[in-house]
């Protein structure tokens, strides 16, 4: 009884209060936004800054580059990566740090906007770069960022293979018997 | 001859000392770049019969970097000879207990195991640091080329080269910076 009660109230409270806040926004949408908080005396105010994206001078894209050729015969468009074709490897933190938030996680597939190939392949190449210490400062909290203050096994230097990412990635082998 | 030829000449039949920088290394990479120099392979006067290796030097053994999970999946084996003498060390105790020893077993494992090998390692000098003994750097006249590129910490780039560096990512309109 109690319980039904209890989500009854929720469906309620739903229904009044988070549809009507939600619906709310006084800066414009669809724009880059910063999150700063500040406390004025007592009261703490929490506004969405709208923020121009860093850098965007300096946007590399493959269709910009000279002797740039469109494929054609497939429909489906290849992401920015696949058609820069870089060889990224786990030491080019400068790229890798663009893929990272600042608490160093890696940000989703639908802010990435790459294809799900390059995304786990980015997504690892960053795991490689945090493991070796190259990004300390784009680093989860919770782990022992300089590999020197780690323990064990962790503390000496490592470097990792670029090629073990897609391992199980092996083509089929062609069978010999089909007629 | 002229006297660059002369100093060739020079340099083939004697000693010379080189130089090998262990820092991020992988130690079983490094290990057929320093043999070659040891037995003298690069010399256009190698024959087995003659002794024509030379003297490496290596520094800052104690930051050699293994590959993937080397430092707790690779064992090294000692038995003492009697039952029950077997011991697996794990290569990040040995480096801890000896932060030489694993590119000195690297490169005496490179090595053709014949009756040469102990007199090769003879000439081999491993040091932890960056500091090596006045006596022996005053030999020093060649360093060797590291085999991997020592990466660079982000932390460690300067502020104004990160943000001149291209950007390839960029933001949908409407995500909150975080």
């Amino acid at each position: 009884m109690n319980s039904l009660v209890r989500a009854g109230f929720s469906f309620a409270k739903n229904a009044v209060v988070s549809t009507s806040i939600r619906s709310i926004s006084i800066t414009r949408q669809l724009n880059l936004k910063e999150l700063r908080e500040r406390t004025e005396g007592s009261t703490l105010v929490v506004e969405g800054v709208t923020v121009p994206s860093p850098r965007t001078n300096l946007l590399v894209r493959a269709e910009d580059l000279a002797g740039f050729e469109p494929s054609e015969g497939t429909a489906e468009k290849p992401c920015y990566m696949c058609s820069l074709g870089l060889d990224v490897k786990h030491t080019d933190v400068l790229i890798l740090s663009q893929f990272v938030r600042s608490d160093g996680c890696m940000l989703p597939r639908r802010i990435t906007g790459l294809c799900k190939r390059q995304q786990k392949k980015i997504g690892k190449l960053v795991t490689m770069a945090q493991k070796a210490g190259l990004m300390i400062n784009l680093t989860p909290a919770n782990c022992q960022k300089d590999p020197k203050k780690r323990r064990l096994y962790k503390k000496f230097n490592t470097y990792f293979d670029e090629k073990t990412i897609f391992m199980w990635r092996i083509p089929k082998p062609t069978d010999r018997f089909k007629r | 001859m002229s006297a660059v030829k002369r100093v060739q000449q020079w340099a083939t039949f004697a000693r010379t000392w080189h130089v090998f920088d262990c820092k991020w290394q992988d130690p079983y990479e490094s290990a057929g770049v320093i043999k070659k120099y040891l037995m003298g392979l690069h010399k256009p006067i190698y024959h087995p019969m003659n002794d024509c290796g030379d003297v490496v030097v290596c520094i800052n053994s104690r930051e050699i970097a293994l590959r993937g999970n080397d430092w707790r999946q690779r064992a090294y084996f000692h038995h003492t000879g009697y039952p029950g003498g077997a011991t697996w060390t794990l290569a990040w105790e040995l480096h801890s207990k000896d932060p030489t020893m694993i590119i000195k077993k690297a490169v005496y494992r490179a090595l053709k195991g014949n009756l040469q090998r102990r007199h090769t390692m003879e000439r081999l000098l491993i040091y932890p640091g960056e500091t090596i003994p006045d006596d022996i750097k005053q030999n020093i006249t060649n360093q060797i080329r590291q085999i991997r590129l020592v990466p660079t910490r982000l932390d460690h780039i300067p502020e104004e080269e990160v943000q001149k560096y291209p950007k390839v990512m960029e933001y949908p309109e409407d995500y909150v910076l975080k």
